[in-house]
């Protein structure tokens, strides 16, 4: 036993990796369907958007890559969903280079398939990727057919029966940035600061903590951070839209809630491991003042 | 060709400017440093005019500022042409001395190769990089979908493997700074995921407590997020903000050019 | 105002001038923008009060959950409130944004304190600045290369030159640069952004020459690697795990990769420096590096490094203001504590 504890010092990392493999693999594999409890940042934003009324307009930006689709793609789905269930437009733009497009379109056609009723151009518009991040925002903000001039297919957005009557960003009642890295922050320093709409974030958890800054200045009013927030966003929907179980039912298909099930054997298996670490470390600590 | 005045400006300032300096620069070699200097400064002063001046040929749609924006982007695209010569010099060199690797070097000119000819052939042939009309995807779709796209997550998982080492190495109460980072990382580990509900999956009687004391962790970890992380995050990044700020104004004004590899008195 | 009122917003537009919807505002906003006026145009607005219609049977608000018998209301017809109709009026493009007006009295007065510190410099005044620990491992860091005869590795961020951080970054590696020539050390300077990889190239170069060692500067030294975030991480962790450098310089902006190139490079072995502004990615420099640069200290380290008295200089007067913003802070808390909103007020810019 002693032994053990004086080679976990200079254990080899490839054990670890072994170890953080099987934590999320199994649990991905055999769910095992653990409760996810709500925090306030994302309670905030749930009620807002419900309190939004029919017809109002949420402006969806996907401003992230397929590496941070499991995090993104649930929050981005959960909303949409909810937008679908309140009779809420929503028009959806990407920002992300390299990957966004197709996880948007991904996702409108999951919730076109979900919700067969939603017409598009008159309950939701996709407008597709567009360069240049803080430079569109900005353009946004005066005039959308400038920053669009189409939508994702090509189409006039003068020929979009949804679009218009909506000349620009001032006109909307939300946004809700699904990002990672600076996109979404600029979301709150660009559009915020200089038109005053209100801004939900959902960040990936790498990000997250630098988000509560503007969550206390106001500048934000929710957030879902990293993959827990999107549990807890799908928690709150299922809670209040009873039919929306069963989309999160299926273990098949990924969602979020499925993925804390891994994120919580993965945490339980690094918390052992540091631990245990910190007890060998004082143990030869103890036994080097001893000598 | 339009000649609205902020297009002239821009021209006039970014173009014929800093072209009239060079050749002028050719008689007195001091001037040549002068003019990235000169050209930094007029480029940083447009966007801040802009902010204050709302008027059409600064800020407008097609305004000095934006067209700045644009112009940034046109360079980034030439200036990756330059990225990719290099990218082709090294690789040729290293295939052609065989240095230690040049296999590699191989598989990475193949797939530029490949890559960037599916993406030129479907500009060309107006077949685009999406799908074709019959639905499958096209070539330069289908090395996206199959080799970039999983290519690109595996290397997005490896944080998690890193993650794990990195916390087993460095969270160690080695002092007393070190014991308050593994105390908070360890509240906010536990606190975000349903631990306790975790350990008390075998006891059903033990699970009433377990979701209260979770709650309980929950809301610690909120605390923790939101106000000593929140206050710490506020103050580096007012910080950082005017660091930058204070950084900008010397690269604007000339004072800072280390960024143009100029030294000291250049 | 009635219950469910609301304001609709209506223009009329030459040359026919019928009036069109515009908006439609809830009570208590005072102010609303129409960002969709052409420059030069006369319009008029009208603004009126309209109160939605309501059917027969409607709950009282608030009545639900007291155990009163909810009053039965009777139907209400939709009203609209006599419209209000401005003067005919043009817009045009004002030559200041008043709404702006404090944030260029904070820009102004920060730039002439910054000035005014590098005067203070300029005149011979001695500066304090405070010992930053990454900063001395500088110098540590290449000599130790130098002596193992092995590289030095400098990754410059991931972000393009137009991210201040990535100019700080580039400032640096020009002092890097000129220390790694000074003592005959090989650097590797891989980038992602090929405007990154061109000012690099370029710092590289003159910090050769400025040395006095044209001679060891070869252009592989700095070279451009790839665009995309992960397939440059992979090259560049490849490369360190092949070339085992002493060194490590991670000072940029960098965002998911940072954990991967900074773990392997503690695996290799070497000593590494880390710095970003950003405060995102600095826990993972924080746990796998040997030095951390956090927040701005990374924009000290032009000052820190060649010690010249025109950055010292900015960097007092970066400290007055952050001295200055402070005191604000402070004033703001009391003042607000005590029912005062001004200094809030004063603050906000749009």
């Amino acid at each position: 036993m002693a032994g053990f504890f004086d080679r976990m010092l200079t254990l080899d990392r490839r054990w670890i990796f072994l170890f953080v493999f099987l934590s999320v693999a199994i649990p991905i594999i055999i769910p095992i369907g653990l409760p996810v409890t709500t925090t306030g940042s994302t309670r905030s934003a749930f009620e807002f958007i419900e309190a939004l009324q029919e017809g109002d307009i949420v402006w969806i930006s996907f401003d992230y890559g397929p590496s941070s689709a499991p995090e993104n793609d649930p929050m981005a789905e959960a909303i949409m969903r909810q937008c679908a269930l309140k009779k809420l437009r929503f028009v959806v733009d990407v920002l992300y280079p390299l990957g966004g497009l197709q996880l948007a379109n991904n996702a409108i056609g999951k919730i076109a398939e979900e919700f067969p009723k939603l017409r598009y151009g008159v309950d939701y518009v996709n407008l597709g990727y567009k360069d240049g991040a803080a430079a569109v925002m900005r353009r946004l903000g005066e005039d959308i057919a400038g920053a669009f001039p189409t939508d994702v297919n090509g189409t006039p957005l003068a020929q979009i029966p949804m679009m218009q009557g909506l000349k620009s960003l001032r006109q909307v009642k939300l946004v809700f940035t699904a990002a990672t890295g600076l996109i979404g922050e600029w979301w709150i320093t660009q559009v915020h600061s200089q038109i005053g709409i209100p801004v939900i974030i959902g960040p990936t958890a790498v990000s997250a903590p630098k988000y509560y800054a503007f969550l206390n200045s106001g500048q934000l009013v929710g957030m879902l951070g990293g993959m827990k927030g999107a549990a807890e966003y799908e928690k709150l929907l299922r809670g209040r839209y009873p039919q929306m179980a069963k989309f999160y039912k299926t273990t098949r298909d990924f969602t979020a809630t499925k993925g804390m099930d891994a994120q919580t054997v993965l945490h339980t298996i690094i918390l052992m491991f540091i631990l245990l670490g910190n007890y060998a470390y004082f143990r030869q600590r103890a036994k080097a003042a001893r000598a | 060709m339009n000649f609205d005045f902020g297009r002239v400006a821009l021209v006039l300032l970014f173009a014929i400017v800093p072209i009239g300096g060079i050749i002028l620069g050719i008689r007195a070699p001091a001037l040549r440093s002068r003019i990235p200097i000169m050209v930094g400064f007029l480029a940083g002063l447009v966007p801040i005019v802009s902010l204050y001046v709302p008027k059409n040929f600064i800020s407008g749609p097609t305004g000095m500022s934006p067209r700045l924006d644009q112009w940034l982007i046109i360079l980034a695209g030439f200036a990756l042409l330059l990225g990719i010569v290099n990218v082709l010099q090294t690789s040729i060199r290293k295939i052609t001395r065989r240095e230690a690797g040049w296999p590699f070097a191989v598989v990475l000119l193949a797939g530029l190769f490949s890559t960037g000819s599916f993406g030129i052939h479907g500009a060309i042939s107006g077949q685009g990089i999406g799908f074709l009309p019959d639905g499958s995807p096209t070539p330069f779709k289908y090395m996206a979908d199959w080799f970039f796209l999983p290519l690109q997550s595996t290397i997005f998982s490896l944080l998690a493997f890193f993650m794990a080492s990195a916390a087993f190495r460095a969270f160690r109460a080695r002092n007393t700074e070190a014991t308050i980072l593994l105390v908070a990382a360890g509240l906010i580990m536990a606190g975000r995921v349903p631990l306790l509900e975790l350990f008390a999956l075998p006891f059903p009687g033990l699970q009433p407590a377990a979701a209260g004391a979770s709650q309980f962790l929950g809301r610690t970890t909120e605390w923790i997020m939101d106000t000593p992380n929140g206050a710490a995050q506020s103050g580096i990044i007012i910080g950082a903000a005017l660091g930058a700020a204070s950084m900008a104004i010397r690269v604007i004004l000339g004072i800072e050019r280390g960024y143009l590899g100029l030294g000291k008195g250049e | 105002m009635p219950e469910g009122a609301v304001f609709d917003v209506r223009r009329a537009e030459p040359p026919a001038y019928d009036w069109q919807e515009v908006a439609t505002v809830d009570p208590g906003v005072g102010r609303y923008v129409d960002a969709s006026v052409q420059d030069g145009s006369v319009y008029r607005y009208e603004i009126r009060v309209r109160v939605a219609a309501t059917p027969a049977g409607a709950e009282t608000p608030g009545a639900a959950g007291t155990g009163l018998e909810p009053p039965t209301a009777a139907a209400a017809p939709a009203a609209m409130g006599a419209a209000v109709v401005s003067d005919p009026v043009a817009s045009h493009d004002n030559w200041f944004r008043a709404a702006r007006a404090n944030s260029l009295v904070a820009t102004v007065l920060f730039t002439v304190i910054i000035l005014s510190s590098i005067a203070y410099a300029r005149s011979g005044k001695n500066i304090f600045i405070r010992r930053i620990a990454g900063l001395n491992a500088v110098d540590e860091a290449i000599g130790r290369a130098t002596e193992l005869g092995k590289k030095v590795f400098y990754i410059p961020g991931s972000q393009s030159m137009d991210d201040i951080q990535t100019v700080a970054s580039i400032a640096i590696l020009g002092h890097v640069a000129r220390a790694t020539a000074r003592y005959g050390t090989d650097l590797d300077v891989p980038n992602k952004d090929p405007l990154t990889f061109v000012s690099a190239r370029e710092a590289v170069r003159s910090a050769y020459l400025s040395e006095g060692r044209p001679d060891l500067f070869r252009e592989e030294m700095v070279n451009y690697v790839t665009y995309d975030q992960f397939a440059y991480t992979a090259a560049v962790s490849a490369r360190m795990v092949r070339e085992k450098p002493a060194a490590i310089f991670l000072i940029g902006y960098f965002f998911a990769e940072s954990l991967i190139l900074a773990e392997t490079g503690q695996s290799t072995g070497a000593i590494q420096i880390a710095g970003q502004a950003d405060p995102t990615q600095l826990p993972f420099f924080v746990a796998t590096c040997d030095y951390t640069l956090i927040g701005e200290e990374l924009y000290a380290a032009g000052a820190y490094l060649t010690r010249e008295p025109v950055l010292l200089g900015s960097m007092r007067g970066q400290d007055i203001a952050k001295a200055i913003l402070i005191l604000i802070g402070i004033s703001g808390i009391i003042a607000v504590s005590l029912g005062v909103q001004g200094i809030p007020e004063m603050l906000l810019t749009r």
